[in-house]
């Protein structure tokens, strides 16, 4: 610093954005743009049908990981058990529910999902804790989790399948995924219920990462943990409690999806983790973690389900899908890399 | 490839190194300001200056590490352009830097060849055996005592610098920059570093050498340079000049207008330590500090003086015991520590101080959250800004905006955003690691006054400093500290800063 404080110049201080807001920028006019160009290609996709039933309430499944996924990543974390943590959750509450069989319905349900809940946020502190207080890398704990949990899903169910919930309670149940509630009245207008549940939880994450004291730390840990350490912050905790977070969000998950069939396997919700990861990291949170949030999580979230949308629409065959799904996460990742002039060569010196 | 070391057949007093009006910018910041610099072979220039003078910045473009720097370059009399290090290391340029580039996990041999390896008959494959007799070659010529198969990991980092220097040399070097490589040696070693330096020397070979350490200048030296702000102060044969001179000239004024007077008078017992110890760092460290009172620690970089900080703040593990205010403090941690009362700046600021990514607002605010937010750990946004903004115009943080991201600000700037963390807190005891490492003159004297204000105020700080005249200033007592033991205590006022560094390598003791 050079001695030479200059006064405000008459224009102030020039409004500079971020990097951040640079790459939520960039991913968001893809997203218009992408929407715009299959508006006026396809008559399917600016359908309600497909933007609320078919776009939105797949998304909704997905954002709630998304969102305790953002917490762990935002503490510099990383989480590839949820969708092992999620199909255990599914298997919990199919059991709870079989269970409860003989209670009032409501009753049954209610228990069963705080039973449900309670098992996926165990999952999660558990992640939580071999990382931030044994200190095993997180890639490596949630890399075997993934398999642990995954084979307690396979010997819950003896063989990979639960019996399907209990009559008396199917109906009700399967509301959660299936039902659909009116918007101004009217009939042709209608949100699921996952879409809602999807905005109670995004609305709550958002809230609690952006304005209580624990989201203060969290992005406190992910940008400097060592200092944030030594200024008097419980660190480990704070570690901890996003991947009993990110647990809890996988269990309401795996309760809304649950609802869709009635019953359980092991094998479902494989390879889902890697979607999760995909869409806070499109989004912009960096894998290190000290920035980024809900809302980019949101923005990334979008980007990957329309595109998710389009592939059938524009005819893009099964086995080149993936192709264009890793491209993508690629090319937004690298075009923000670029922008920030963070590549290669200002990294040499 | 031959084995053994090439030297020049440079004469000596011939200038190998005419560098003209150089000039390099970071953004705004101008680092080097029309910079002349010269250097003859079998010449020992010592070039100082303050932290952020523009040592480093010059000495990077010397070895091409910037490719925009402006300005006329002349390397063994011929113009050259350095834009990037592979020419500057093909040109006969080696910098042995204070961090040094050694691979621990190799052998002292394969250290020296690294990137010359011998080839074995196989294509693809290394010949050991050609490889440990050239470097055994290489070792032997510069007569440094290093078994060519032992692990660098192993080695005291004296030597692990006697491994770096004969890689240097082996790749033919004959313009060699030193930076800071007494930063962290005792006496013996100090003398045998010399020792090598000079029969470098002898051999023709160019050296620039960087130091903070001005005592040491008159020992190594032919000629200094100082520079300030960029910009070259002076050239000086070593035997016109004094260290006080020197230092006057490094600082641009003299050293008693940067320091407040005296106002603060020791009292009460605050912080008693009782046989602080951790095997292999340090043992037996037992002190009392006063409210009221400055306690300098003084010792070399790697004494001890900074891990024994660390163990008291709770940042480290160690054996022994802390009281503060008469009682102890079980099972310390920067958590527990901060709640009673004990604040800590540390040494590291990018590693340890500042929160990257996050706004000055929230810097400044992170460790006072309890007090800012409400039930349930709702925050108070309104508490939280005016808590910034408060800290912001008493430190006079520039730019004054809270929002602003910390990594935007100039090192000094992030400096006083820590200090204003802890002021927040508004501890009892505050430890205070290097302070005014990296930081610009104004602003040290700005942090003077605020250590002078606090002490004043009743607070016990405790100072480490590598820069002894601070300490001299500032303490009330001086601690040293050497190989991890206090060695002695000394009054702060009327200690002279070359007695306390002779006293810090361990000359002139009993």
């Amino acid at each position: 610093m050079t001695a030479n404080p200059q006064p405000p110049t008459p224009a102030g201080r020039r409004w500079k954005p971020s990097f951040q807001l640079i790459q939520a920028g960039t991913v968001l006019a893809l997203l218009l743009v992408l929407c715009a160009v299959s508006a006026s290609q396809t008559e399917t996709f600016l359908t309600w049908q497909n933007l609320v039933y078919n776009l939105l309430t797949n998304a909704a499944y997905l954002g709630i990981m998304a969102c305790g996924m953002t917490f762990v990543m935002v503490a510099g974390g990383f989480d590839l058990s949820v969708g092992s943590t999620t199909t255990v959750c599914s298997v919990v509450a199919v059991l709870a529910l079989q269970a409860l069989t003989g209670q009032p319905v409501w009753v049954s349900i209610v228990i069963a999902v705080l039973v449900t809940a309670a098992a996926g946020a165990l999952l999660g502190a558990l992640n939580g804790a071999t990382i931030s207080y044994i200190g095993v890398n997180p890639f490596v704990a949630t890399l075997s989790t993934m398999l642990v949990f995954r084979g307690i899903a396979l010997i819950l169910t003896h063989g990979g399948q639960t019996e399907s919930v209990p009559l008396g309670l199917k109906n009700t149940f399967s509301q959660l995924y299936w039902g659909k509630v009116p918007l101004f009245g009217s009939e042709t207008y209608q949100v699921t219920v996952p879409i809602l549940v999807f905005a109670g939880v995004f609305l709550i994450c958002l809230y609690v990462l952006r304005f209580t004291r624990f989201g203060h730390y969290v992005y406190a840990v992910g940008g400097n943990e060592n200092a944030s350490w030594l200024a008097g912050i419980n660190t480990s905790l704070v570690k901890a409690a996003t991947y009993a977070i990110c647990g809890l969000t996988c269990a309401v998950a795996a309760v809304i999806y649950t609802g869709m069939s009635n019953t359980a396997q092991a094998a479902s919700y494989r390879g889902l983790e890697l979607v999760v990861i995909a869409s806070v990291i499109v989004g912009g949170t960096p894998l290190g973690g000290g920035s980024g949030g809900l809302l980019f999580t949101l923005i990334g979230l979008l980007l990957l389900s329309v595109i998710e949308n389009l592939l059938p629409q524009f005819g893009v065959q099964e086995e080149y899908r993936n192709i264009v799904r890793g491209l993508i996460i690629l090319v937004v990742v690298a075009v923000d890399v670029l922008a920030r002039g963070a590549g290669r060569k200002a990294r040499r010196t | 490839m031959t084995a053994g070391v090439r030297f020049s057949e440079m004469k000596s007093g011939d200038t190998i190194l005419r560098m003209e009006g150089i000039e390099k910018d970071f953004g705004a910041v101008r680092a080097l300001d029309h910079v002349d610099f010269d250097l003859c072979a079998g010449e020992i220039h010592a070039l100082v200056g303050e932290n952020g003078a523009g040592k480093s910045t010059l000495m990077n473009v010397l070895a091409g590490r910037f490719a925009d720097y402006r300005g006329h370059l002349a390397v063994f009399g011929r113009q050259v352009r350095l834009t990037n290090p592979r020419q500057a290391l093909g040109l006969g340029i080696g910098v042995i830097y204070q961090e040094l580039s050694v691979l621990g996990n190799l052998t002292v041999a394969e250290n020296i060849m690294l990137g010359h390896e011998p080839a074995g008959r196989l294509p693809g494959t290394l010949d050991r055996r050609a490889l440990a007799a050239q470097a055994q070659a290489v070792l032997t010529e510069l007569e440094f005592d290093l078994r060519p198969d032992a692990r660098v990991a192993g080695l005291s980092h004296a030597r692990q610098c006697l491994v770096e220097i004969a890689h240097a040399i082996r790749k033919d070097v004959r313009l060699l920059v030193f930076d800071e490589p007494t930063a962290s040696l005792g006496g013996d070693d100090v003398g045998r570093l010399f020792e090598v330096i000079r029969r470098l020397k002898a051999r023709g070979i160019g050296i620039i050498y960087i130091s903070h350490r001005l005592a040491e200048l008159p020992q190594i030296a032919d000629r200094v340079t100082v520079l300030r702000d960029g910009k070259v102060v002076g050239t000086r044969g070593i035997a016109d000049c004094k260290a006080s001179a020197l230092s006057q000239m490094m600082l641009g004024r003299k050293l008693t207008e940067m320091f407040p007077p005296k106002r603060n008078t020791p009292g009460e017992v605050i912080l008693k330590v009782r046989g602080l110890a951790r095997p292999g760092a340090f043992h037996d460290i037992s002190f009392d500090l006063r409210e009221g009172e400055i306690l300098g620690i003084a010792g070399l970089v790697g004494s001890g003086r900074t891990e024994i900080a660390r163990a008291v703040f709770g940042a480290d593990r160690a054996a022994g015991r802390c009281e503060f205010l008469g009682r102890p403090i079980p099972r310390r941690s920067p958590k527990r520590c901060m709640a009673r009362g004990i604040g800590m700046i540390q040494e590291d600021r990018k590693r340890d101080g500042t929160i990257t990514g996050s706004s000055v607002g929230l810097n400044i605010g992170i460790s006072v959250l309890d007090r800012l937010s409400g039930a349930v750990g709702l925050l108070r946004p309104r508490r939280i800004r005016n808590n910034a903004r408060r800290m912001i115009d008493r430190m006079g943080i520039r730019p004054a905006d809270p929002a602003r991201l910390i990594q935007t600000l100039s090192g000094g700037n992030q400096q006083k955003v820590v200090l204003g963390r802890w002021l927040s807190r508004d501890p009892k005891v505050l430890i205070l690691d290097e302070p005014t490492q990296g930081i610009d003159i104004g602003t040290k004297a700005q942090i003077y006054r605020l250590i002078m204000d606090l002490a004043a105020a009743g607070k016990g700080i405790i100072l480490i400093s590598s820069e002894f005249f601070e300490i001299v200033n500032l303490a009330d007592r001086v601690l040293l500290v050497r190989d991890g033991r206090i060695v002695r205590e000394m009054p702060g006022p009327g200690t002279d800063v070359d007695a306390l560094f002779a006293a810090c390598i361990g000359e002139g003791d009993e």
